[in-house]
């Protein structure tokens, strides 16, 4: 399918910029302090919102006093959850599937409160510290009731229930499987075992969440402006909950500073600020401070899972059992539900290997946190956590080197397209390749003969290695997440000349910080043959965008791609017609060289594109007769099933004998995403989302007491790893195009995190496997590791 | 997180600061680098009725060498400590603690006399006092009176200054020539507060050791000078089993508390591993 890739047919001389590795051109006003970011935009008569947040973990809220906030001077007003309950419905992350109890989400706590942060009372006042002054006035009565924190205590009968609508805490429920995986166990000659624990974490953007609402009375219009990811789906689901028809609500995430999948989610901030700007007719603006952040956006992962791998003699999978408990926290996140997470990590767990049976039950619990919801990998970091351990714990007991259980059993490349024990279906990919390359990258027989040394001197030196898959680019014929109420299949791109001959292509995605203006704008101006400094990419606004929903689950570049590739190809056809027109020739005789439009064999008759966009605009006179003026075209794309994209990482580290400390030496990537765009931002996400995986797995830990309060709620207690702490990085590129995916593009911004995790889990083990020790529970902080070493020296 | 309203003194001279302070009878906060003040006051954990910022107060940045003593000006940057030739040369202990404290920008404003007053456990300033055995001069209505170190430090974020009374000094014994001296820390990233950290000084004549000094940074709710191991090293020597016997003592010498980043066990393991690496390096580099 070659018509397929991008530029295969595009009349270009001009360098190819797709391949390219072209600088950021969003850096520029980044690095200068130009960038758009919500807070920098200060309407007159703005007034500054702060919440009051609860302080309890579960407690009925009996009565709200606001007078002595409302005398205060500089004082707006103040919204309670039963004012906003007036003036828009309770947000409901609907679902398709029984196996997702639909339980309430309201904006600002109605009745009851379920989580320490929970956004309680709303004030908008003259400044955001006249508005905190105000919150503290406010007087909240609170009757206390029995707090669940624990997610396997919550399933008893006798817990705490913190939606009394579900009648139950058990708000997700589901089953996977092929074949008959308990005889396959049962006649395995072996089977490995482990309860894993991957804790909670969050992903710490560094702009934190904010909005600002202005609602124009005369117009009766809405514009929200949201440190966010998904305008159009915040726009969708506004004009439902505040009954405002779609066209009147203008929604922008202009500069956004990370979102990593935390910011793809609707907010009750969001809600509540529109409210109060409606209520009020004055702008209001909230911007979360880290506090707020680290108490009350969505939080990731944590989640237990018990899982069984059988093997046969020669190490081949014969079977695969798993249960995993995800901790969904205090409400099912709109639109993805509670279901995102624990459903990933159980459709993810086979990984990239041949897995003949297999049961994987997924359950997601409520309790009395904050909820859960997507960050960078979803679901498959732990998912990979598991498989990946529980390979390595097979290899060692079978005396078989990792990497070669894991080439003996990876999906082999004559079964593409593979489809999954859980239903996925993989395009095409390199598992294999990427192992391989990876050891040869590594020297990896050098290393280990490193390690036999080192052992000898009683140093504690590992090598862990990480295979993975996932489904990128996701089309129409799977939700994103199961049952969701909302089809996120298609993304546009609308590519328009002006009569100068510049481009402006607009897109319903919204970049933050993947540098899609930069790999987009790659893309269209190899598609209609112009320089990219001619290409101006529009992106997150949802007043000039076509449809779309937004950035989230490794779908721009593969849908906004391809949208792009369908309206160049639609301009660039015009632009064939109408050149010949010039030229008088036919247009299948017209080839680009140079900037101009040529007629084979005679270039010097030839037009600058600038020429054809000014005749498009100029009418009959000078285009064919009957052809419609303008240049411009809007095309959809659905890649409808995705593509995959994958991964090995490979980890080497030295365990600290004397602090436990772990510490990475080398780190290793062989990555494919299909055709890549521009290899250097490519690298870039790669470096990122590692560093990303790493303080998931060394150094990051939401904590709660048990009481429901949290104990990492700053940036001393909730330790991410700086420069200091991160390795450097070697990073290398596969490039198998995907053969189903427009250009041949992989999706890749989450890779990094995904496999991150398990690299450097199974390089700890591998360390310590004079010890006999396991990791089955990350992050493996240096206490964690002492305690293990203790327990393991005492043992003997 | 921002803070309430307080009023706002930037007093030129020191009397008019100890005037400033005492017009609040203890409801006022001296300003100093503000690298913890001003975290607190956003957090609303502190809520002083009137801040009294002492940055333009020119004579309480200094360093002088007197009587055996290097002085510091309370308001002596900390960068400022890290680049000073005569600390480098006269107390290399405090150069190489300067290194833990922070990042860059935080030494640019943070303050000596700051980080003594406001007393963190975990902070390196403090154990350098207590290791050195220095000591504070404090400034009140009702006169000026030296502090030692072991007096100084109450509990948490605690000290027996006055609250009407300003840090105005820090003095620091000259470390003896020759003496061996490190800091060993262990802290989850670059930069943080020490999980745990040990100042060692040693001073040896041939194998003897004429004396030991160990003190804690994150062992406890206040600085700890490990004086029964500073024993062991002054009656056994500097020999293996010595420094062996010492880290060992050290770790029955603290109780250490919990918190989310380590265990109270895990930290008094720490404080018998960084002992032992700090006497070794300490002893590598002492003359004599
Ligand atoms: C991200 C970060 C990391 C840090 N890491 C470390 C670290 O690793 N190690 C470390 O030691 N510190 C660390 N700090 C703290 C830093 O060193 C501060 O400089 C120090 O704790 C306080 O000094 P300051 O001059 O900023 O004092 P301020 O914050 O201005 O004041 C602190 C307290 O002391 C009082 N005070 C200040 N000066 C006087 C005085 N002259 N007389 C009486 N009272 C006074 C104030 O009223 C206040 O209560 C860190 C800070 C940050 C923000």
């Amino acid at each position: 399918m070659t018509e397929h890739r991008a530029g295969a047919t595009a009349p270009t001389a001009l360098p190819r910029l797709v391949g390219a590795r072209v600088a950021r051109r969003e850096d520029g006003r980044f690095l200068t302090g130009q960038g758009s970011y919500v807070d920098d935009h200060r309407p007159a008569r703005l007034l500054y919102a702060a919440f009051l947040r609860s302080p309890h973990a579960h407690a009925r809220v009996v009565s709200i006093a606001a007078s002595a906030a409302l005398t205060l001077p500089g004082v707006a007003a103040v919204l309670t959850g039963e004012d906003v309950a007036r003036s828009a419905k309770p947000v409901r992350a609907a679902s398709k599937t029984p196996a997702v109890k639909v339980t309430s989400f309201p904006p600002l706590a109605l009745g009851k409160v379920r989580h320490v942060g929970e956004a309680v009372v709303m004030v908008a006042a003259e400044s955001r510290y006249v508005a905190e002054d105000a919150v503290e006035r406010i007087l909240v009565e609170y009757e206390p009731i029995p707090v669940v924190t624990d997610m396997e205590q919550a399933l008893r009968p006798e817990s705490p229930l913190l939606h009394d609508e579900a009648g139950t805490n058990l708000l997700v429920s589901r089953e996977f499987g092929r074949g008959d995986v308990d005889e396959a166990l049962a006649g395995a000659a072996l089977v490995v075992r482990e309860r894993f624990r991957f804790h909670r974490h969050t992903p710490v953007c560094m702009e934190n969440r904010g909005c600002l609402a202005e609602y124009a009375t005369g117009s009766g219009t809405l514009t929200l402006r949201s440190s966010a990811q998904c305008p159009g789906l915040v726009r969708d689901v506004l004009s439902d909950l505040l009954d405002m028809p779609e066209h009147r609500i203008r929604v922008i995430a202009a500069d956004v500073g990370g979102g990593f999948g935390a910011k793809a989610s609707l907010y009750p901030e969001e809600i509540a600020t529109c409210v109060m700007a409606r209520r009020l007719g004055r702008p209001v603006k909230w911007i979360g401070d880290r506090r707020e952040d680290l108490l009350a956006t969505t939080h990731a992962w944590d989640e237990i899972v018990e899982a069984e791998l059988g093997v046969d003699r020669d190490g081949a999978i014969v079977g695969l059992r798993a249960q995993v408990t995800a901790d969904v926290g205090a409400y099912s996140i709109y639109p993805w539900t509670a279901a995102i997470e624990p459903v990933q990590t159980i459709s993810f767990l086979p990984g990239p290997y041949r897995v003949p049976t297999y049961r994987g039950r997924t359950r997601g619990v409520a309790t009395c946190k904050a909820p859960l919801g997507p960050y960078r990998g979803v679901g498959r970091p732990p998912a990979v956590f598991v498989i990946e351990g529980l390979m390595d714990r097979a290899a060692r007991q079978l005396g078989m080197d990792p990497t070669e259980i894991r080439l003996r059993n990876f999906v082999r490349d004559e079964e593409f397209p593979y489809k999954s024990p859980s239903g996925i279906v993989w395009d095409r990919a390199s598992f294999t390749a990427s192992l391989l390359r990876a050891c040869e990258a590594l020297d990896y027989a050098a290393v280990r003969a490193e390690q036999s040394r080192a052992r000898a001197e009683g140093r504690w030196l590992g090598v862990g290695v990480a295979s993975y898959v996932e489904l990128t680019g996701i089309g129409s014929a799977i939700p994103v997440s199961p049952g969701m109420p909302i089809a996120t299949g298609t993304e546009a791109a609308t590519i328009r000349f002006d009569p100068a001959g510049k481009v402006t292509a607009v897109f319903g995605i919204a970049s933050h910080g993947q540098g899609l203006e930069t790999t987009l704008a790659q893309i269209v101006a190899d598609e209609v043959g112009v320089p990219i400094d001619d290409v101006r990419v529009i992106h997150g606004d949802t007043e000039v965008s076509p449809y779309g929903t937004g950035t989230y689950a490794s779908r721009s570049l593969v849908l906004a791609g391809g949208a792009a590739i369908l309206a160049g190809r639609a301009v660039r056809e015009k632009m064939l017609v109408i050149a010949g027109h010039l030229l008088e020739a036919d247009p299948a005789d017209v080839v680009m060289t140079d900037g101009r439009w040529a007629v084979r064999g005679m270039l010097d008759r030839s037009v600058a594109v600038r020429e054809i966009a000014r005749a498009a605009y100029t009418g009959a006179r000078r285009l064919p007769t009957g052809l419609e003026p303008g240049l411009e075209a809007t095309r959809f794309y659905d890649p409808y099933y995705g593509t995959a994209s994958n991964a090995t990482h490979v980890a080497v580290v030295e365990v600290d004998r004397e602090t436990c400390e772990v510490k990475p030496l080398r780190y290793v990537v062989v990555e494919d995403c299909g055709r890549m765009v521009n290899p250097l931002i490519v690298d870039g996400q790669v470096h990122g989302g590692v560093a990303q995986g790493l303080g998931a797995a060394l150094l990051e830990e939401v904590v709660y007491d048990d009481q429901g309060q949290l104990l990492s709620g700053t940036l001393m207690d909730y330790v991410v790893p700086s420069a200091c702490e991160v390795p450097w990085m070697e990073v290398h590129h596969l490039e198998t195009p995907s053969p189903v995916a427009l250009g041949g593009f992989r999706g890749m911004g989450e890779g990094g995190t995904i496999g991150a995790p398990a690299a450097i889990a199974n390089a700890v083990a591998d360390a310590l496997v004079p010890l006999g020790i396991e990791i089955a529970e990350l992050p493996v902080t240096p206490d964690r590791l002492f305690r293990l070493i203790e327990r393991a020296r005492a043992r003997g | 997180m921002k803070p309430p309203k307080f009023e706002y003194h930037a007093p030129k001279s020191l009397e008019e600061a100890l005037e400033a302070l005492g017009r609040y009878g203890g409801d006022a906060k001296v300003l100093a680098g503000g690298q913890s003040l001003m975290p607190l006051l956003n957090f609303r954990l502190a809520r002083p009725t009137a801040l009294v910022d002492l940055n333009r107060i020119g004579s309480l940045a200094y360093i002088r060498e007197h009587n055996g003593q290097i002085r510091f000006g309370a308001m002596t940057r900390q960068r400022t400590i890290e680049f000073s030739p005569v600390v480098a040369q006269r107390l290399p202990l405090l150069k190489e603690a300067t290194h833990w404290v922070g990042h860059l920008p935080i030494r640019t404003r943070g303050t000596i006399g700051g980080s003594i007053a406001h007393a963190d456990p975990s902070a390196e300033y403090p154990a350098v006092l207590a290791a050195l055995e220095g000591e504070v001069v404090a400034r009140g209505a009702r006169g000026e009176r030296v502090i030692r170190a072991g007096d100084l430090f109450q509990t948490y974020l605690t000290t027996s200054l006055a609250p009407d009374e300003i840090l105005t000094e820090v003095r620091l014994p000259v470390m003896p020539a020759g003496a061996g001296y490190a800091l060993e820390e262990f802290a989850r990233r670059h930069g943080d507060f020490a999980i745990i950290g040990i100042a060692a000084v040693v001073v040896r004549e041939g194998p003897r050791c004429t004396m030991a000094r160990l003190a804690t940074a994150g062992a406890g709710p206040v600085p700890v000078r490990l004086r029964a191991a500073e024993q062991i090293l002054e009656r056994e020597g500097l020999g293996e089993a010595a420094i062996e016997a010492a880290a060992r003592r050290a770790t029955e010498l603290v109780t250490p508390d919990a918190d989310i980043h380590a265990s109270a066990d895990y930290r008094r393991h720490l404080t018998g591993v960084l002992t032992k690496r700090a006497l070794t390096r300490a002893i590598g580099v002492a003359r004599g």
